[in-house]
């Protein structure tokens, strides 16, 4: 006769309930963990996705996704020739808006309503205004080396200078949609998955001259400024004053605002068996320049821009996981209590200790387990909907579930040692 | 002759210096197989102390206590909880069957904690749920029985493993008068037919003529004792 089954059907109620919040507050406990794996994630996938070795940057910068970097596009061809190197791609990076937000949609509004609601009073008028421009990250490549993007979901990839986009799919861009950049429209004919900034912004992808021109070539308005202030400047009195230094000086502005060739940074793929710290000795020895290998470069995201959101969650995590296992374990503690009379009654008829053990600890497993399964569905169920990227692993699940195993065994016994204790015929009413 | 219960100079201590209290103060008894023996006396006479200890629930601080033959505390160690098991039934004033149990299940279950399972414990359960009257609410839960069908179920869960003593505190107390005679006219029964020893611990004086034997307690000793019916043994 299997005690703890029986006792489960008939208190079903209650301990379906029971299981019921055990699992919600684990389902809490997973998202949080996923939040942070989101963070991790967001923070490596640029680098990890681009599949470089070596990240070549300016002397003395930290990297192209931490500081800004600017070094000569032609420097790759120099960085391809060292041995080792299996291929150089140069790169340009950085943040762009459009002024365009997809239409929000029924849980943008909802998470929009949300955070002006729970902020109400934290913020002055107009700061939580709905945003009118959409960020992003728009890295120029060249087609058939890396730094593209490393998987199409939907369309095709960029083969050439051709005003065309490849958007990660967070974006919210429909395949053909024209996107104004720069002083350029451009098409998204391909669409990404996963590809987005430790900001959580999503990457847009382009080929390297034409991201050149958007990120790096100035407002036509300003070049003209530059170019009429440059002139005044040679005017006879200005002239008779410097004369030697105005020519030069106007020449090299004005080669300085129109030279787009330039990039952030030159991803470096190894040949098999070669040296990382070998080949970048000799990328700093002969062009003085930086080289951070690609972990390092995770590093320098991870622990850089978002050390502090990381320490934060974690943190948090830390104190979620402590709350939930007194919380889960005094669920357990009171649910095993609740049964004194009928383990004071088994005492009495002389039941075997494993007995009681057993139908005590086989409830508390079988809460465990269930609320971790509840939890682990619940959690998979809603990474959707969280706005940033939300990521828990069948791993992650699985430690929950030997994490909740143990809590469960401990406080089922804990409960057990106390009501063995009582008095089973006071209990009893003897 | 062999008693089913023999105990001699029953004491019992709780506590030590300042609040050492003395419950069982040298407390004789016997009862023999097939006889009903009512323990009385008034709150805090020792009756409830008397009953664990001879449901080897607690252990006396002094005396001799032979169960079924068993010199329980001479030798050794005893395990309590195998004798309790094996040997003892017990009837509470309450019925305290499992909740989640069938009438059925609940006989079973100290036929189950003896290694009987199966059709053979449910036959058993059957026949003792028959012999007492309540064969026809056997698949019912508790809490669809009246409070006589449930003392019943709850005898037949103390005769069920066919233990030799069966001890009933206060058995009557949760039912009124004729039910009450109608629970210890079966228990005088279950003595008479089957052997069984059933010491009751009661209070309540109109049982009084059902029983065989009756010891008066007072303040953890005897201070009466007697035959009450002469009546013939089955």
């Amino acid at each position: 006769m299997r005690l703890a089954l029986k006792d489960i059907r008939y208190h079903s109620f209650k301990f379906f309930t029971s299981v019921l919040g055990v699992g919600l507050l684990l389902m809490v406990v997973l998202a949080i963990g996923g939040i942070i794996r989101g963070v991790i994630l967001d923070s490596s996938t640029i680098i990890t996705e681009t599949g470089a070795d070596l990240w070549v940057v300016e002397k003395d910068k930290l990297g192209p996704f931490v500081e800004i970097s600017r070094i000569p596009e032609d420097y790759y061809h120099a960085v391809e020739v060292i041995p080792g190197v299996a291929e150089a791609s140069p790169l340009v990076m950085a943040w762009e808006h459009v002024a365009r937000m997809p239409r929000p949609t029924p849980l943008m509004r909802f998470l929009y309503m949300n955070t002006l609601l729970t902020t109400k009073t934290m913020v002055e008028p107009g700061w939580m205004a709905m945003p009118k421009d959409q960020q992003f990250v728009l890295i120029g490549y060249k087609p058939g080396r890396i730094g593209g993007p490393p998987v199409i979901v939907a369309g095709r990839g960029i083969e050439a200078d051709n005003y065309e986009l490849v958007a990660d799919e967070r974006a919210g861009f429909q395949l053909g949609e024209r996107v104004r950049l720069g002083y350029h429209d451009y098409t998204v004919v391909g669409l990404t998955k996963n590809m987005v900034a430790f900001t959580a912004d999503p990457v847009l992808y382009t080929t390297l001259k034409e991201a050149q021109d958007v990120l790096i070539q100035p407002d036509p308005d300003l070049l003209r400024d530059r170019r009429r202030r440059y002139k005044q400047q040679t005017l006879p009195k200005e002239k008779a004053r410097v004369p030697i230094l105005v020519e030069p000086l106007a020449q090299r502005a004005a080669s300085v605002a129109e030279d787009t060739h330039v990039v952030n940074a030159v991803a470096v793929k190894l040949e098999p068996g070669a040296s990382a710290e070998e080949v970048a000795r000799e990328i700093r020895r002969w062009k003085r320049l930086d080289v951070y290998p690609a972990p390092r470069q995770v590093n320098l995201q991870l622990m850089g821009s978002n050390r502090l959101i990381l320490f934060q969650l974690s943190l948090f995590r830390a104190l979620l996981v402590v709350i939930a296992g007194i919380v889960i374990g005094l669920v357990i503690y009171t649910f095993t209590l609740d049964k004194v009379k009928e383990i004071a009654l088994l005492k009495v008829l002389g039941a075997q200790g494993r007995r009681v053990y057993g139908m005590i600890v086989q409830q508390a497993l079988l809460m465990g387990v269930l609320g971790t399964i509840i939890g682990g569905v619940l959690e998979q169920a809603s990474e959707p909907y969280f706005p940033r990227r939300v990521e828990t692993t069948y791993g992650d699940i699985g430690q929950m579930l030997v994490a909740m195993i143990v809590v469960a065994v401990l406080a089922s016994i804990m409960a057990l040692r106390r009501a063995m204790k009582v008095d089973a015929p006071s209990v009893l009413g003897a | 002759m062999e008693y089913a219960i023999q105990a001699e100079h029953l004491v019992k201590v709780y506590g030590a210096g300042r609040t050492r209290v003395e419950a069982l103060k040298g407390v004789d008894l016997v009862v023999r197989p097939g006889e009903l023996f009512a323990v009385m006396g008034p709150s805090g006479s020792g009756k409830s102390t008397l009953l664990r200890i001879l449901g080897l629930v607690i252990e006396p601080t002094e005396g001799r206590l032979v169960l079924d033959g068993d010199d329980i505390y001479n030798g050794g160690r005893p395990d309590l909880q195998r004798l309790r098991r094996e040997k003892v039934g017990f009837i509470f004033q309450l019925a305290n069957l499992i909740p989640f149990l069938t009438a059925r299940e609940n006989v079973v279950l100290p036929l189950e904690l003896i290694g009987v399972h199966g059709r053979r414990a449910r036959d058993r359960a059957m026949e003792l749920l028959d012999y007492l009257g309540v064969a026809e609410r056997a698949d019912h839960l508790p809490e669809a029985l009246s409070g006589g069908e449930n003392q019943r179920v709850a005898i037949a869960r103390a005769l069920a493993h066919e233990p030799k003593i069966v001890l009933a505190d206060e058995p009557t107390a949760s039912l009124d008068t004729e039910r009450g005679l109608s629970a210890m006219r079966l228990l005088r029964r279950v003595a008479n037919e089957r052997g069984t020893a059933i010491l009751v611990v009661t209070h309540d004086t109109r049982m009084i003529g059902e029983v065989d034997h009756v010891i008066r307690l007072g303040d953890g000793r005897v201070v009466e004792k007697g035959d009450v019916l002469e009546r013939p043994r089955a």
